[in-house]
């Protein structure tokens, strides 16, 4: 007996499930140095990174995520000028040339993470910093700032060294974790980072199963009790091949 | 992600088939699952990272692949596949069909099954998990990822078996998936078990009705950074149950958490009850969480307890304790009220006779099926206003009449809905009410 109730959709009420905005930044060095095949091998990363990322962010009901992407060479810009849902998100490929201006970089992300244009509420926000060289401008009290906002220091952060000529003080100073400043020797893997990288805004958000700790192949202990991210299984950390160095 | 497989790699199983890899169907933390072909027919294979490719994830696997599926709901491990290199490996399963959707896309608003679908969802998977636990396992990660259900028809499918393992033996690479884990492992007291089980699955039901978190409400609006060390407050050091009778300090907040209070109220009182249970006194003790049985009567009375509303159709549960209070059914969509309906009822089995309502074989044989239909509502064609219950089994059914007198109830046939009439159904009684 066909039955015209039964087949006739009835909205529950209610909304989708309440969730928190994640802010993804992507901080990349585009000065004179990075030219050529560095940058090629960022943008095309970082890029063929998105869909991973939407995919994730597709299975997490509990986190809306955002990205957004500084620039950093003579000066700092912001290359989009709001936060873009990950859905909406599609990678400007970025030039090289100038100097180094770190610190500019910084300032402008310190701007960004002081409530507003922040939210209350939020997961911690997640910066991935790709950088081959040294600042050449003062970067340090833009960083102190930086990780003096209630924002910055709850960030996530993550510094990805791209070849031998870069101050790696500099990045520690930055992430707070050695284990978060990841050597990247040559393309392989700078890819590899950048891909890594781009999957802890799903293990900050909707951490998946988690491993007894005493099972993880890399049983290293995470300094850098004033990082938020010392406290994540974060797995998998990368480790960069002996080799070819740029 | 290294050690990708590439389309076309082919993969020798220990059972000695080749599997052909096809294309990659996701990725997790453990592996990426791909669509591979053996002798024309798809199936999946879960490849695990290098790390995780350890010797006891093989054992557990060649346990659960020597023991087989319990049902065919578990999309279980079939075969185990081994790297030429013999260092890393995977498993065959059944290949997940597109319609089966995962409790992330309810979440999201992007499918809206009615409530009868999620309570059969509700009824399948806690069944499908307890009988699990009969054989004595433990799944050790149940959360949003690993079920699937037909919005349609509320089928559901178990996958992701790789953590089964034997309760008490804990061997599992997992300790579960946060927002669902029992307290006592947020902490860092416990291991999964069975019992932690039942709590990840009171916390997955809770969600599905009620689209949000047991524990979300005050405490979690007030964490502005919600960082690992909030949720192992929320979730495990100071866990508050949002309708906690006795501790009102963690209640929903209204315009962030107003899911809470638009479902909680629709919902039966004797639902409600339980899920007090499991996020009160079960959040503390581990042995006085709801066990499947528990859950299985309510959920298969919601099923058969949906009443339309006489003015704009929605659903509305039957609430046994509204009417002992002699509380009005009212609609949560329009406000009218509704005329609960005769019912039928079986011991504690209650179903509500509406012209659109079944019965399982549940309730006339006595089992755990609500998917087998035995008998609907039908109209007498002769006299609309006699309804009656059509016998859909090959069996006769005996029509006891108030008066004692008995008719025979051949298959196919209907007896008048008439409250004091009983049918006997051979194993079980039922009485009109």
């Amino acid at each position: 007996m066909a039955n015209e109730e039964m087949e006739m959709e009835f909205e529950r009420p209610g909304a989708a499930l309440a969730n928190r905005p994640l802010h993804f930044f992507w901080l990349v060095d585009c000065s004179g140095s990075m030219f050529g095949e560095k940058i090629a091998t960022v943008n095309n990363a970082i890029q063929s990174c998105i869909k991973p990322m939407q995919d994730a962010a597709e299975n997490n009901p509990n986190a809306h995520l955002f990205i957004r992407t500084l620039k950093f060479a003579t000066g700092a810009n912001w290359v989009s000028s709001n936060p873009i849902p990950v859905e909406q998100f599609v990678w400007d490929d970025l030039a090289a040339g100038g100097v180094t201006d770190m610190g500019k970089a910084f300032e402008l992300l310190a701007a960004q993470l002081t409530i507003p244009p922040m939210s209350d509420r939020a997961l911690p926000p997640v910066i991935v910093l790709l950088s081959d060289g040294q600042p050449t401008d003062n970067y340090k009290k833009n960083l102190d700032k930086l990780l003096h906002l209630p924002w910055g220091k709850k960030a996530v952060r993550i510094a990805i060294s791209i070849g031998k000529d870069v101050d790696d003080d500099v990045l520690l100073e930055f992430t707070g974790n050695r284990e978060y400043v990841l050597q990247a020797n040559n393309a392989e893997d700078l890819t590899k980072m950048i891909k890594w990288a781009s999957t802890v805004a799903s293990v900050v958000s909707a951490p998946g199963s988690q491993e007894p700790i005493s099972q993880q192949a890399d049983d290293t202990s995470m300094a850098g009790d004033n990082n938020t991210g010392g406290a994540y299984d974060m797995g998998n950390i990368p480790q960069p091949s002996a080799g070819v160095v740029w | 992600m290294d050690g990708e497989l590439k389309k076309g790699t082919l993969l020798t199983s220990e059972n000695g088939n080749k599997y052909m890899v096809d294309s990659l169907l996701g990725e997790g933390g453990q592996g990426a699952v791909y669509d591979v072909v053996m002798e024309g027919k798809h199936v999946a294979l879960k490849w695990y990272h290098k790390d995780k490719a350890t010797s006891d994830q093989r054992k557990i696997l060649d346990n659960l692949i020597e023991k087989g599926a319990p049902d065919e709901h578990f999309l279980w491990p079939e075969d185990l596949v081994i790297a030429e290199n013999g260092k890393r490996f995977g498993y065959i399963m059944p290949i997940r069909p597109k319609e089966y959707k995962n409790p992330v896309a309810l979440m999201k608003g992007m499918i809206n099954p009615s409530f009868l679908t999620l309570c059969k969802v509700a009824y399948n998977v806690t069944l499908e998990y307890q009988k699990l636990h009969k054989l004595g396992y433990c799944y050790s990660d149940i959360s949003f990822g690993n079920l699937f259900f037909d919005p349609k028809t509320g089928d559901v499918l178990i996958c992701d078996n790789d953590n089964v393992s034997v309760n008490g033996l804990y061997a599992s690479q997992v300790l579960g998936t946060p927002r669902f884990m029992a307290p006592e492992i947020v902490i860092g007291q416990a291991k999964p078990s069975r019992n932690t089980d039942l709590y990840s699955l009171a916390v997955l039901i809770f969600y599905m009705f009620i689209v949000n978190h047991p524990l979300e409400g005050a405490q979690e609006a007030s964490i502005k950074c919600m960082d690992i060390h909030a949720m192992r407050l929320i979730y495990g050091e100071n866990p508050i149950f949002i309708f906690d009778p006795d501790n009102k300090t963690n209640r929903p907040v209204p315009g962030y958490q107003d899911n809470a209070n638009i479902y909680w109220d629709i919902f039966p009182q004797n639902v409600k009850d339980l899920f007090t249970i499991s996020f009160t006194t079960g959040l503390k003790d581990p042995r006085q969480r709801v066990t499947e049985n528990t859950w299985l009567e309510i959920f298969a009375n919601m099923i058969t307890g949906i009443i339309r509303c006489p003015s704009c159709k929605h659903e509305i549960f039957y609430d046994t304790s509204k009417e002992e209070l002699g509380v009005a059914h009212t609609c949560w969509h329009c406000s009218a009220t509704a005329k609960v309906p005769v019912k039928m009822v079986i011991g504690r089995k209650v179903i509500v006779l509406n012209k659109d309502s079944k019965i399982y074989a549940k309730h006339t044989i006595g089992n755990s099926d609500m998917t087998t239909i035995t008998g609907e509502v039908s109209i007498n064609p002769n006299n609309p206003s006699m309804w009656g219950i059509k016998n859909l089994t090959q069996d006769n059914w005996t029509y006891i009449q108030e008066d004692g007198s008995q008719i025979l109830v051949p298959p196919q046939r209907s007896a008048l809905i008439k409250a004091n009439a009983k049918i006997d159904f051979g194993v079980e009684i039922a009485e009109f009410k």
